[in-house]
């Protein structure tokens, strides 16, 4: 069976800012925890073939994000990309994702990473699943092919749990369950030479424009602010012993250790 | 600096750099102490393809350009100066001539293999004799059958030279001929005749195999003949042209991991009750870095968008290659002034770097030789 996986991506911020951050090539990279999600749909294509889209929404200048994809094997980009996209929350980016991915079907899987590594909610993968009707499994670790059903793993509190789901279906890729590849040059040539990236805006994606970005958005961030934290440095002194102790004491008094 | 580059560019700098960072970068100290090759990054390195940046696609390579050439090889030498200095020198005096001057059939038989990495490339001119002064080469190669060439060459500190499978050789196929009886002729590892002599025991780049390389009456078929009989010169002036912006690129990047030790260490040395980057002097010393290394490299890039753009190129790489090397010197050499004595130990990388950076000025021709050239082509004489 061949495979139409859809890996969802973000362009993240490097680092933050008290100053409102432009998002680009230069602030932003690619969301480390979508790695393991596209290296999962490219080896499941590699195994039983297919096509892998990576899809995100952003400004144009994130367009790198899908181009690295490319570079790494995904077969074409899409990037959502409109005006009215900008301010969105987890919920109104969920559901821009969601028109994309209908106007992207037929599809066999959908991918996300666990979460992103600038606002780390966790939240847009299940709920772009919610948003398709989709079965969703978070947090998989590793995924077998039967057919129409797959079998997917994923390990919770020291238990595993295999679930069997048919498709259609989504998951989130734990972060440690794969390492993603590495970009080599030709794959860097090819992307921009061979492939494209496709721009759909919100008119492409038929959204009402009090769905998405900020007016579809049902959470407000107040204000951000940077936390300092202060760091103090001590000596322990006495013999090796006495300080190997002490420093186990203090660790466990801290509840750092168990 | 990077803001005028193009996403390519970036996304080149941003997989290469996190790929020199984790596998180069942590053992750039050990191998550069026990002078020993890394074959294991390498072999890696070469199914990335940065043994083949520039070769077309048809023939194996990625068929990039010259600006993501010089950011890989900046990449790289940020990581491990010595890895820097085998990957420019194979593309750039190894591969690249074979490109532009060999035949269909020797692209064919010699390039998909040195694009991959299989097999590593090597620039054999430097002769105890002659150097700086290349007409002055004694290799000689006499027709004997008419089939084959016997080459009779000592060729010294070849870089690659302990581990080059395919081997340029400038040799004289006409003793009459002066600098017009200069040839080249490619000479594969293993032919009988070819021996490796002794690793140099260099200052620095010393993880990259450096060695003398003889040939004692080699025969190797015509067919191996680079170009025509009599164009050496101009084919070794060719390739050194892109070696020397490579070369540059190489000094790039040890001064820029100079200057990011430099500004980690005055950050985090307290000395008089603060830090020593709120100390003017310290201050002084990493504002001429930072501008000095922008500068050598927005060179560097010239260099290489004139290249692309087919545009003549020798007078900007020579350039490049002397301002980014003498930057080098002198922005390791700073850093090292900022560590104090911690930057003369073996403890902090920045000693390397200081022994790295010296030999930019020496090979690919020497400072003095590049500041002949642009003197002579600003003059007009």
């Amino acid at each position: 069976m061949k495979f139409h996986i859809i890996v969802c991506l973000k362009s993240v911020i490097l680092s933050m800012s008290d100053k409102p951050i432009d998002r680009s090539p230069d602030s932003c990279e690619l969301n480390p925890f979508d790695r393991p999600a596209l290296e999962t749909a490219l080896r499941m294509k590699e195994k039983y073939g297919g096509i892998v889209t990576a899809l995100s929404m952003g400004p144009e200048n994130c367009m790198f994000a899908l181009y690295e994809a490319m570079a790494m094997g995904v077969d074409q980009g899409v990037l959502v990309c409109d005006s009215a996209f900008a301010g969105a929350d987890t919920l109104a980016t969920s559901t821009t994702l969601a028109a994309a991915i209908k106007k992207l079907a037929p599809f066999d899987l959908v991918l996300f990473g666990t979460r992103t590594a600038d606002s780390d909610t966790g939240q847009v993968g299940p709920q772009t699943a919610v948003l398709l009707d989709l079965q969703l499994v978070t947090g998989v670790q590793s995924i077998e092919n039967h057919g129409s059903v797959i079998r997917v793993e994923r390990s919770m509190d020291s238990f595993r749990e295999k679930y069997e789901i048919f498709l259609p279906a989504a998951l989130t890729i734990h972060p440690n369950s794969i390492q993603a590849r590495d970009v080599g040059l030709i794959g860097i040539e090819v992307a921009f030479e061979d492939k494209e990236v496709k721009k759909w805006n919100l008119l492409d994606l038929g959204l009402s424009s009090d769905r998405v970005g900020e007016a579809g958005s049902s959470t407000r961030v107040n204000s951000v602010s940077r936390v300092d934290k202060e760091r103090k440095c001590e000596i322990l002194t006495g013999t090796n012993e006495d300080q190997i102790e002490e420093l186990i004491r203090r660790l466990a008094d801290s509840g750092l250790i168990g | 600096m990077d803001s005028f580059l193009s996403e390519k560019n970036r996304i080149v700098r941003q997989s290469v750099r996190a790929f020199c960072e984790r596998e180069l970068m942590p053992i750039a100290g050990e191998i550069d102490n026990e002078a020993r090759f890394p074959w294991e990054v390498v072999e890696k390195m070469g199914k990335l393809c940065y043994f083949g940046i520039q070769v077309p696609r048809t023939l194996g390579g990625a068929g990039l350009d010259s600006v993501n050439y010089i950011i890989l090889i900046e990449e790289i030498s940020r990581a491990c100066a010595s890895i820097g200095l085998c990957v420019t020198v194979h593309n750039s005096v190894a591969v690249y001539p074979i490109l532009a001057f060999g035949s269909e059939e020797q692209k064919r038989k010699w390039v998909p293999a040195l694009a991959a990495g299989e097999k590593i490339g090597a620039f054999c001119l430097t002769e105890p004799n002659a150097g700086s002064d290349a007409a002055g080469i004694e290799a000689t190669a006499i027709r004997d059958d008419g089939n084959h060439y016997v080459v009779n060459a000592n060729k010294v500190f070849v870089t690659n030279g302990g581990i080059a499978d395919i081997c340029l050789f400038f040799v004289r196929t006409d003793p009459r001929a002066g600098r017009r009886g200069i040839s080249v002729i490619v000479v594969e590892r293993g032919t009988p005749g070819f021996v490796v002599g002794d690793l140099e025991d260099l200052c620095g780049m010393r993880a990259n195999p450096v060695s003398s390389i003889r040939l004692y009456d080699c025969r190797v078929p015509k067919e191996n003949l680079l170009g025509a009989e009599g164009a050496g010169l101009n084919i070794g002036l060719a390739a050194l042209d892109t070696g020397r912006m490579g070369i540059a690129a190489q000094a790039v990047g040890i001064a820029q991991a100079a200057l990011e030790e430099a500004v980690r260490y005055a950050k985090q040395r307290r000395q008089f009750g603060v830090a020593i980057a709120k100390h003017q002097a310290v201050q002084m010393m990493i504002a001429d870095m930072a501008t000095q290394l922008d500068a050598a490299r927005l060179l560097v890039y010239r260099a290489a968008v004139l290249r692309d753009k087919g545009k003549p190129f020798s007078q900007a790489s020579a350039m490049a290659k002397n301002y980014a090397s003498e930057t080098a010197s002198k922005v390791t050499d700073m850093a090292v002034q900022i560590h104090g004595g911690y930057g003369y130990s073996k403890s902090y990388p920045v000693e390397r770097y200081y022994r790295d950076a010296r030999v930019t000025r020496i090979y690919e021709g020497t400072a003095e030789i590049h500041r002949m050239v642009i003197a002579r082509n600003t003059l007009g004489i």
